[in-house]
């Protein structure tokens, strides 16, 4: 039969199956299938009689598909993708890169192996139930049974266009149709019986197959053994008897039959061929080819680890030392082609240990925030990029040395006595206890979810952390270092600040509450009660949003933040005067009031207030500017002076959009290197210290002459990287009118501002949309909410320079850093769900709903409205826009783009204009008609049950 | 007025078969007469709080003190309400204030936080924190429905009692449980009501008994009627007295419970019924109640508050308003049996009882028509000799 024709037939038979599976469905009862492996289906689909459809995937990519991920392209891929976790250990390369990626113990049988990579059930469904040759034979019944004949298009779940992966390998684009004939694999006539390998006699030691050395000799603790071996010749050596070309050889020798039963054949192509069935152990298939044990002797006595520690042991316990010897038997007669051991043995090396080599990726320190020991000797600064604190002797100026903590550090703070340093790890939600004399981590202590900033109280009894992503305060008892208690704070707290009392403690936040649609920010100052611990109050700084760094001023009658004041209810049609973002600082008085002034000038602004401190002479605040390259000194006198003489309704109204006011108190502006970020000050009031983030250094500012007075080297690699340029451009003003706003100032942390924007390009007043996160945005284009942008190059490129920035835009090799980093910014994994950890009750019952193909009632669900169509693994987007009934009045379309659901959890609100603040609300207050999936049949807790299965994506 | 002894007390029917038959047994040798056990502290000194002083409505569904000790809550049909003791000052939340609906069945202080916890009826519910409100609800939330009778808060956990199950919100993790018929022994899910204590939840659920999670297994077990849906207690003390219940109450390993047909105490081997008829209770109707210790529960019926200071000797007091009048009375009673009527001037402010909760010494009565402030001076726990002076007669 043609292709095509068996393409037509298969979706008949499907098509015409459907009836029939929805009546089994609807009819309940029967298991639930599992991954049986490809072993199972070698079992019969195997030979000449079915058209060799094991060998064949055998020698094809799918089967090295896991293994590939062992190669140095693999890493620079998954680096580029922002994934942290080595990429046979990451769900998202592993959803493409093997079967049963995110399937649970119970759902894979004894037999299946993920190291065998893309195998026979990814496409046709996992096997338990159909497998059994009674049912087979009837395809009806299979198929009721989960056997799946895809489609082209599901090819493309997988094979759609990735910039990450086009970005290494370069390759051509993915033709599809080449590559359906190319793994076509069909059955060409009745079975025939299938010749058995003579019996042989029995050996000693028995031998277990290569999948059983794969346990342990995988993953780079082991240099990827098994992945090498996998990608060799040796792998496919029993497979590539299947070929035209060993028929071929076969003949020549004068040898008649199937190569792959003949002993001739198989005594060099398969490991243990002359060893009789009683030499193998259950696990072992002959069908892997040459395999370890064909080298290193059977290996059932000396595999144990016990014993493999130990080589005098194992080498009693039948492993082989492997020379020429053991190699040229084969080798010799390999078939006319000249065999050279020394060049083989170099090719086929697969030791323990990587060799070592010099690294060739420069490393950085990204250095953050900073705080001085209590004797003022010592600067301790964390640095994300390098997971360790750099420590600086504040006599010398000079780097001390540097202590590894966990992962992206981001903030450190010392007990009043100086003994301990906690640092607080936003990638491992964790916070390290760090012994201040021996420079040790004396522990880690887990907190929740992207720990940002940290503080110890004036007493030394409590310290608190900041939970950036679960809107939270954990309290933590100094001495036993247990949570007493979690305070509930306000979205995306930021850092915090004691009154010079001890009596408060303000905690800023960087995301503003929920707010109705199409009204102001309104972002949250918590007050914390330090006697009492509990939250006694939480003000509210109106219109203004990224409220970042936060001080007190030493007499403790008011304290200042850093904010933004983003209009973003206004449609972004010019930046000028202060149009879409003006920055400036809040100041907190002790009566609750709170006054906002810009930092801004008319003509130039002062972009991304990061983080401030006030001299503890009470004389200047001082405030980052990580978008502009500089300090601004605000005289505080002048500053108060300026709002006590205002009345009521010009400190309301006029004093917090007036761009003119800050040459009344901004003294100075002192240049820095690149993206300053945390500031701190030494108690004489005398100097500062400023930490550049892209610059790794310490700016040591003399506060008496207001200029910097030196510049510290954390130690960072002074190479730019394309991931390094881009890195600057990303957090740089420069690339805006005025310099207004960085890329980084709507994504913060690569992440999100939870601001709705209305942008220009469709229509001034049409479609405000939600600002989207930028981590893990690597291969899922579409981009933009209504899908017409085909890259991120198109996407920031001089479209964002016409309606966004304003100015000229990237230059194309700018624009290939940007790219470049935005690609790489790294996505936190999931927090409800590690690779391998069993769902919850909860989850799988979510799973299967999310899944589900029937409504409760039995009804079949189309297609095309159930959750896995639009958002199938493992990107969880198809790449298409759809019409899930969202359109509001203000849209042009109602068609949107399917968002990746990878953390959904982490980035509320919902929908394309972020009218949903929670998961519940996207179907219970706007899927009225089921248009975005079928949910209005679900009960409550069906719905609680998706809505936890959905975060573990 | 018997004297205490044996029929004193509704004994086992053996041995009153036994005493019957062989009182000669019983007489012989003479037993000395048992010591007076004492009497129990009576509240002589109220207030009355209503829309007067500044509550926004009278029908008071919900009281709490707060564990800091300076102020309570209290939650009405109109809305949230902070009566500060020492000041006296009543503030309230409605929903111009933000609070996200006006009417409060449920409140519950987390000790450890200070954040106040509402059930609303028909709004969900909402976690109220240093003026901010944050609002559950069966749309936006894992919440099962919007109608919450009842709040409790175990660990990190918040239980709320719906008329559509029971739902479990794990703050730390974000997480939502919903027990039903589908996950626990209820043969209805109409939770009327939820406490939380010493690794315990128990939840009064109309038409099911009560239900018992333990929070260490996730076990549930139940406490139903033995004699079926029957409206008396066929037999005695074999379980609840019915399955329509209002309340649970867990002090000191005591559960105590409330129906509409009658009360009971379960020591975890022993059931005691309480019945209008036979002790202190003022009515089988009750709508709450709140353990004290393992002796002393207080209930709200719709006849007044009954109060068993003593459950060992079944010494209850009972608070009986007149409204009209602005008088009232304290009835102390051992089993049926009247001990003296002690004059309290006006008590709760009305006879229909919905709430009451503790305060130290002091105990809140949230009726029909406000709330009543009991004030403990020289309280002590169980009974105290008569001698010793206690249970003023004087009327104030």
């Amino acid at each position: 039969m043609t292709t095509l024709w068996k393409q037509l037939t298969a979706l008949a038979l499907g098509l015409a199956a459907w009836p029939l599976m929805a009546a089994a469905a609807s009819m309940g009862g029967g298991k639930d299938p599992i991954l049986i492996g490809v072993q199972a289906c070698a079992a019969c689909h195997d030979g000449p009689a079915r058209g060799r459809q094991f060998s064949k995937w055998r020698l094809s990519a799918h089967a090295q598909a896991y293994a590939a991920l062992a190669l140095p392209e693999s890493r620079e891929i998954a680096r580029l993708s922002g994934i942290t976790e080595e990429p046979h250990k990451a769900k998202m390369c592993l959803g493409c890169h093997a079967a049963g990626a995110e399937a649970e113990d119970w759902e894979k049988a004894g037999g299946f192996h993920l190291e065998d990579g893309l195998q026979c059930e990814v496409c046709h469904g996992a096997g338990s139930e159909y497998a059994p040759e009674d049912i087979m034979k009837d395809k009806m019944q299979a198929m009721m049974r989960g056997l799946k004949m895809p489609t082209k298009d599901d090819c493309l779940t997988c094979h759609r266009a990735k910039g990450s992966h086009d970005a290494v390998l370069r390759t051509k684009p993915f033709a599809l149709d080449a590559a359906w004939l190319a793994i076509a694999h069909p059955k060409p006539g009745p079975p025939a019986s299938e010749t058995q390998p003579p019996a042989l006699p029995a050996s000693p030691f028995k031998f277990t197959g290569v999948m059983a050395c794969a346990k342990c000799h995988t993953g780079s603790p082991f240099n990827f053994q098994f992945s090498q071996w996998r990608r060799s010749r040796h792998a496919q050596a029993y497979a590539v008897l299947a070929t035209p070309r060993a028929l071929e050889i076969a003949r020549e020798v004068g040898v008649k039959g199937d190569p792959q039963s003949l002993p001739q054949c198989l005594e060099c192509h398969v490991t243990a061929n002359q060893d009789g069935a009683d030499s193998r152990l259950p696990g072992y298939d002959a069908r892997d080819g040459v395999q370890c044990e064909a080298c290193h002797g059977p290996g059932s006595d000396y595999s144990p680890e016990a014993v493999m520690l130990d080589q005098s042991a194992a080498r009693a316990k039948g492993l082989r030392e492997v020379n020429a010897q053991t190699c040229q038997p084969c080798h010799q007669k390999a078939h006319g082609k000249q065999f050279d051991y020394d060049l083989a043995v170099k090719r086929i090396a697969h030791p323990t240990q990587a060799p070592s080599v010099a690294v060739s990726e420069p490393a950085y320190k990204n250095p953050l925030n900073l705080a001085l020991t209590p004797d003022g000797k010592e600067l301790w600064v964390t640095c994300e990029a390098s997971a360790s604190v750099v420590v600086v002797d504040t006599a010398a100026r000079q780097k001390l040395l540097e202590i590894p903590v966990g992962g992206q550090p981001n903030d450190v703070c010392f007990t009043p006595d100086g003994r301990k340093a906690f640092v607080s790890n936003r990638l491992d939600d964790t916070v390290s206890v760090v012994d201040v004399a021996t420079r040790k981590v004396m522990g880690t202590v887990a907190v929740g979810d992207e720990p940002h900033g940290v503080l110890v109280d004036q007493q030394g009894r409590y310290l608190y952390v900041l939970n950036t992503a679960t809107d939270s305060v954990s309290v933590l008892d100094v001495a036993t270092l247990q949570e007493v208690k979690r305070l509930s704070a306000s979205r995306s707290p930021w850092s915090l600040a004691q009154s010079p009392d001890g009596e408060s403690i303000l905690v800023t936040h960087a995301l503003s509450r929920f707010v109705p649609d199409r009204t102001p920010s309104l972002s949250e100052v918590t007050v914390i009660d330090a006697g009492r611990v509990v939250v006694e109050d939480r003000l509210v700084v109106k219109a203004a949003n990224l409220l970042q760094g936060v001080a007190w001023h030493p007499s403790g009658e008011f304290a200042v933040i850093t904010l933004l004041r983003t209009k973003n209810l206004v449609p972004m049609t010019r930046i000028n005067h202060g149009w879409t973002i003006s920055n400036g600082l809040g100041v907190l008085w002790r009566d609750g009031t709170i006054d906002q002034v810009l930092l801004d000038r008319n003509d130039l602004c002062f972009p991304d207030p990061s983080d401030v401190c006030l001299t503890p002479d009470g004389k200047y605040a001082l405030v980052t500017s990580s978008s502009s390259d500089q300090v601004a000194v605000v005289d505080l006198a002048r500053l108060i002076a300026l709002l006590k003489a205002a009345p009521p309704s010009e400190r309301a109204r006029v004093l917090p959009n007036h761009l003119g006011k800050s040459v009344e108190y901004v003294v100075a502006r002192i240049p820095t290197p690149t993206c300053p970020k945390g500031i701190v000050c030494s108690a004489d009031s005398a100097t500062a210290y400023v930490a550049n983030m892209l610059d790794d250094s310490v700016t040591v500012l003399d506060l008496t002459k207001l200029e910097a007075a030196g510049r510290v080297d954390l130690g960072g690699s002074k190479e730019l990287t394309i991931r390094r340029r881009g890195e600057k451009l990303f957090h740089s003003a420069n690339i805006s009118f005025r310099r207004q706003f960085s890329c980084s100032t709507c994504h913060p942390d690569g992440h999100i501002d939870n601001l709705v924007y209305d942008i220009e390009d469709d229509g001034i007043g049409m479609g405000p949309i939600d600002n989207r996160t930028l981590r893990g945005i690597n291969d899922m284009a579409p981009y933009k909410w209504i899908g017409i942008n085909p890259s991120l190059k198109r996407q920031c490129g001089p479209r964002l320079a016409v309606f966004i920035t304003r100015i000229q835009p990237f230059s194309p090799e700018q624009l290939t850093d940007l790219h470049y980093y935005l690609c790489s910014i790294p996505r936190p994994p999931n927090r409800y769900r590690k690779l391998g950890e069993d769902l919850t009750e909860a989850q799988r019952r979510g799973k299967a709903l999310y899944e589900r193909s029937h409504k409760n009632n039995g009804q079949p669900i189309p297609v095309n409205n159930r959750c896995v169509t639009c958002h199938p693994p493992p990107l969880y987007t198809d790449g298409h826009v759809h019409n899930v009934g969202t359109k509001f009045a203000y849209d042009r379309d109602g068609k949107f783009d399917a968002p990746q659901l990878q953390n959904i959890y982490d980035s509320a609100p919902y929908l394309h204009n972020g009218i949903a603040p929670t998961l519940e609300e996207i179907w219970t207050t706007y899927n009225p008609y089921d248009e975005h999936g079928v949910t209005n049949d679900m009960t409550k807790d069906q719905l609680n049950d998706l809505i936890e299965f959905l975060k573990t994506i | 007025m018997n004297p205490p002894g044996l029929f004193s007390r509704p004994a086992s029917r053996f041995a009153r078969l036994l005493a019957l038959a062989a009182p000669g047994l019983l007489a012989a040798p003479a037993d000395p007469p048992a010591a007076d056990p004492g009497l129990p502290y009576v509240y002589t000194k109220w207030e009355q709080i209503t829309t007067q002083d500044g509550l926004p409505n009278d029908h008071i569904f919900a009281v709490r003190a707060d564990p800091r000790g300076d102020c309570v809550w209290i939650g009405s049909e109109g809305g949230l309400s902070r009566y500060d003791k020492q000041t006296k000052t009543i503030k309230n939340w409605t929903e111009q204030d933000g609070l996200p609906w006006r009417v409060i069945t449920g409140i519950e202080v987390n000790p450890r936080t200070g954040e106040v916890w509402l059930g609303l009826f028909g709004g969900g519910l909402a976690r109220f924190s240093a003026g901010r409100f944050d609002h559950f609800h069966q749309l936006n939330s894992g919440l099962v429905n919007d109608v919450v009778y009842a709040v409790a808060i175990e660990g990190d956990n918040v239980w709320c009692a719906t008329t559509a199950g029971a739902s479990r919100y794990n703050t730390k993790k974000d997480k939502w449980d919903i027990y039903t018929e589908q996950n626990a022994p209820m043969e209805e899910i109409w939770n009327y009501n939820v406490c939380a204590r010493d690794g315990q939840v128990h939840l009064a659920v109309w038409g099911s008994g009560i239900l018992e999670f333990d929070t260490a297994t996730e076990h549930w077990k139940i406490y139903t009627d033995p004699d079926g849906e029957m409206e008396i207690d066929l037999y005695r003390d074999d379980g609840v007295p019915h399955v329509i219940t209002t309340g649970a109450s867990y002090v000191d390993k005591i559960l105590w419970m409330s129906s509409y047909f009658g009360c009971a105490r379960y020591d975890g081997r022993h059931w005691r019924g309480y019945f209008d008829h036979e002790c202190g209770l003022p009515s089988n109707f009750n709508n709450n109640l709140k353990a004290r210790s393992g002796q002393e529960c207080w209930y709200c019926t719709d006849k007044g508050l009954g109060a068993c200071m003593d459950a060992e000797t079944c010494t209850w007091v009972t608070y009986i308003p007149d409204g009209k009048n602005h008088t009232g009375k304290a009835i102390i009673k051992r089993e049926n049996q009247v001990l003296k009527v002690v004059d309290t001037g006006y008590n709760v402010p009305q006879i229909f009882q919905i709430c009451v909760d503790f305060d130290g010494n002091d105990v809140w009565a949230g009726t029909s028509k406000g709330l009543g402030h009991g004030i403990g001076e020289g309280y002590y726990p169980r009974l105290r000799p008569a001698s010793a002076g206690v249970a003023q007669t004087t009327a104030k």
